[in-house]
């Protein structure tokens, strides 16, 4: 290393991140020209856990992994297992679940929002934001019962019905925030200073992109075509028109226009479904217990692909569950991003991927000072927890 | 004798600027609260009034740390030397007549000086912290102070051209015998000034010295308990100073209808600042944070302009 | 600039936060909080204790005498005990100010009409 470099680590606590997370930048005065990112700093081996809970348990404990994608975690929990206990979700089910998983979509993409402009210093649209956001988060209090980790879902289909009540409330609700976003995305476009932090930092390219397999919106962003919803559509979205949004900007100010974008088309969503909503029943019995099998669902979360993989072995436990969330996703990215930005930049950079640390963190143990590294199996861990008095 | 030092720690004095330094504190929270529709502080006092002054004595009453690494003398010495530079540099404002507590001709100069030093101790204080996000926040104070330095000091020589004197007592009592305010000829040097002392004040869009997303606290990083109390104590009398500056160079002070009978000066000096801490409070809630390098460019390449132009003009004019 | 007039019309308008402790938010229907027992209605089955994934209730007592017993602290407040249960003993209300200084395991609230129950029973 020459003398004009040194090392400025960012993290694990530091007030860009909302959770800890290590990132070591190499600088050359201002500017970055290496990263290394270490996670791990908030595994809470909640994989694991999956194998001690039944599966209505795990319907709860699967929100857990992330606060603010809890319905498309639940989402792609169901999914998962609906096809393995052979039942199918009503059609008005898949509505409401859609529906919801669209007003999560509203209220993340809001916070995200909030977050990247308190990241560039303008706390006034961070107190905008977050104060319409909660009209989408009254709004899922009111269908679900709960503000965040709403549990709507149950295996074979959704646990509350929407009244004709709660529809008009969310047409009114849903209009509100449109309007809304419309007037964000005139301010995004007109506001010199946050166009000065946005335009051309955070470069990631097309290629890049598409070879690092970015995902969601971080993905769009550089002009990759990529969304579940339509590469393999899931609940009520076959039957939904929408538009998939990309940009070709690459950077982070067309991260905020996709992500404005996706909150009028949300919306716009939410809306079709409300008048398309199927009459019916919205769940069907489903068995405790599966016979042995496995299967794998994917579902597009607000920040990107996520997918579940689980195993059975025909008791009402399963023997393996796993969680690829989207910020793992785009973690090879990020190192794209940041080299070669400013250090100042490397807040809102961090930012624009929307990252969600800990339903991302993987643990491995790693000897600091040879370099080595290994994982535990099964046994050792399962030994390792009986001899601390786990359950 | 006794008069004096009762002027000095009381009325137009510490007592005095201590008081109005947390009004103006809580002033421009409740004023930003209410534009990002918030409520602001709300409980301490009638409306939250006393909360700056319980923020001010929380922090007295908190644990002083002071890391192992730290240059010592220095450490300890910024805060101290902040806010008296900030009370010294109060007194050349004329608050209850047209004439300041201190005066002398050449003291706007000194003023200069005196701000020039705040920015310099910010820098001293990030520096002897030895934390690596307090030293980047000094150094970013520093180069702060090359972008908007220049603009500031052109931007006062302003009204010094006008009254043709350089005191400040001087160019008030200049605006109070003819009625007419500098800002009438300054239109231009009012908006750079008031831009300037955004950035001396550390305020966003130029919070970039303490810009909380990037380095934590800046160059305060490391600063608690008494120090820290200080500190946000020397904070609130800049921004009585930066208000008290642009009221009596650009707005005539304590000028107005009835000033020569005492306490009306005052009235209208205490009117024209709080429009000065609005102002102030609403540029800081509409802006995003610059990055340094746009931060400096922007200034040179156009408010130093810009306060040329607006010497020129004035040249024409005043012939 | 851009958002000049938007901060002045704000000006105005009434602050979107409220006052917590002195004001409270407009109840929303059917939030999930406060969990409650009916022990008359209870056949003592199990099942919301199986079902629940937080193991926040317990059963307290043997035969006649029992009881359930909920953990405000450790309840996750998802519902699935009161959708469990086959005689609809569980009920959710909104009542959501739960907070207190005790212990989570001293905080457990045994049913309310657990000694209306049981008085009768004794004689
Ligand atoms: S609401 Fe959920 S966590 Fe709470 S007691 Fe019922 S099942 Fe358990
Ligand atoms: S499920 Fe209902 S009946 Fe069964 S133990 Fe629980 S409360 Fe009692």
């Amino acid at each position: 290393m020459s003398n004009s470099t040194y090392k400025v680590p960012i993290g694990p606590q530091h007030p860009a991140l909302k959770e800890p997370e290590n990132f070591l930048l190499t600088v050359d005065g201002e500017e970055i020209i290496d990263v290394k990112i270490r996670l791990g700093y908030v595994h809470r081996g909640g994989e694991k856990a999956f194998e001690n809970r039944t599966y209505v348990q795990g319907l709860y404990l699967i929100e857990r992994v992330c606060g603010i994608c809890a319905m498309a975690h639940q989402l792609c929990y169901v999914n998962n297992l609906e096809p393995m206990m052979d039942v199918e979700a009503p059609p008005r089910a898949q509505y409401i679940r859609t529906i919801v998983a669209e007003l999560e979509r509203v209220h993340s993409h809001l916070l995200w929002l909030g977050v990247a402009a308190h990241e560039i210093g303008f706390d006034t649209l961070f107190m905008y934001c977050w104060r319409d956001r909660e009209v989408s988060l009254d709004l899922m209090e009111m269908i679900t019962g709960n503000r965040v980790l709403h549990a709507a879902n149950t295996i074979g289909g959704v646990r509350r019905d929407l009244t004709a009540d709660m529809i008009s409330k969310t047409r009114k609700g849903i209009a509100l925030l449109k309007k809304r976003t419309e007037y964000y995305k005139k301010l995004v476009l007109a506001e010199k200073t946050i166009l000065k932090r946005a335009l051309g930092v955070g470069i990631l390219s097309t290629k890049d992109a598409a070879e690092l397999c970015a995902v969601g919106p971080t993905a769009r962003a550089s002009n990759v075509k990529k969304d579940v919803r339509k590469d393999d559509p899931y609940s009520a979205y076959d039957e939904i028109p929408f538009n998939l949004i990309t940009y070709d900007l690459c950077d982070v100010a067309s991260r905020v226009l996709v992500r404005v974008d996706e909150l009028i088309e949300s919306a716009n969503i939410i809306e079709y479904s409300l008048d398309h909503l199927p009459t019916g029943p919205i769940g069907v019995r489903a068995p405790r217990s599966i016979p042995p099998g496995e299967n794998v669902s994917i579902v597009e979360a607000p920040r990107g692909e996520d997918i579940h993989y689980c195993k059975s072995n025909g008791t009402d436990k399963p023997e393996r569950y796993k969680v690829r969330a989207p910020t793992l996703g785009n973690w090879a990215s990020m190192a794209k991003m940041l080299i070669g930005g400013y250090v100042a930049d490397v807040p809102i950079t961090l930012a624009a991927i929307d990252p969600c640390m800990s339903c991302t963190d993987r643990v491995a143990f790693i000897d600091a000072n040879s370099g080595k590294n290994w994982i535990w199996s099964t046994e050792q861990i399962k030994k390792y927890s009986k001899k601390n008095g786990g359950r | 004798m006794i008069i004096e030092i009762l002027k000095l720690l009381i009325i137009p004095g510490i007592f005095f600027l201590f008081t109005l330094a947390l009004f103006y504190q809580w002033l421009d929270r409740r004023f930003l609260a209410r534009l990002q529709n918030r409520r602001g502080p709300m409980h301490t006092g009638s409306h939250g009034t006393l909360q700056p002054l319980a923020d001010f004595i929380k922090l007295l009453a908190k644990e002083d740390i002071e890391p192992e690494a730290v240059d010592k003398p220095v450490f300890r010495g910024v805060p101290i030397l902040l806010s008296t530079i900030s009370i010294t540099a109060l007194f050349f404002i004329p608050i209850w007549g047209v004439k300041a507590f201190v005066h002398f001709e050449g003291d706007l100069i000194f003023m200069t000086f005196l701000m020039t030093l705040i920015a310099i101790l910010a820098f001293l204080g990030g520096w002897s912290s030895t934390n690596r996000f307090s030293t980047i926040g000094g150094l970013r104070a520093a180069m702060q102070t090359l972008g908007y330095e220049v603009p500031l000091s052109l931007a006062f020589i302003g009204p010094a051209i006008v009254a043709k004197s350089l005191s400040i007592s001087k160019i008030v009592e200049w605006q109070a015998s003819t009625g007419i305010w500098a800002i009438i000829l300054n239109p231009l040097g009012f908006g750079i000034a008031i831009i300037a002392l955004l950035a001396e004040l550390e305020k966003v869009p130029f919070d970039l010295p303490e810009a909380e997303t990037e380095l934590v606290a800046g160059w305060q990083t490391e600063f608690s308990g008494r120090k820290l109390a200080l500190l946000r104590f020397a904070f609130d009398l800049e921004l009585v100073l930066a208000a008290g500056l642009i009221t009596s160079l650009f707005l005539g002070g304590p000028a107005g209808p009835f000033y020569n009978i005492p306490w009306v000066g005052v009235i209208w000096f205490f009117i024209k600042t709080t429009i000065v801490v609005l102002i102030l409070s609403n540029l800081r809630g509409l802006f995003a944070r610059f990055r340094i390098d746009q931060m400096v460019s922007g200034c040179w390449k156009y408010l130093v302009p810009l306060a040329i132009i607006q010497i020129i003009f004035l040249q024409l004019v005043l012939g | 600039m851009a958002m000049e007039r938007e901060l002045l019309r704000h000006l105005v308008k009434k602050p979107a936060t409220i006052i917590y402790p002195f004001e409270s938010p407009e109840p929303i229907e059917g939030t999930r909080a406060k969990v409650e027992i009916d022990i008359l209605k209870c056949i003592g089955c199990g099942t919301c204790i199986h079902d629940c994934p937080a193991y926040a209730l317990e059963m307290v007592g043997k035969g006649l005498t029992c009881d359930m017993k909920w953990y405000p602290g450790r309840c996750v407040f998802c519902g699935q005990c009161v959708e469990s249960c086959p005689r609809n003993a569980i009920k959710q209300t909104a009542e959501h100010d739960l907070a207190t200084t005790e212990s989570v395991e001293s905080a457990g609230m045994m049913s309310e009409r657990f000694v209306e129950f049981n008085r009768p029973k004794k004689e």
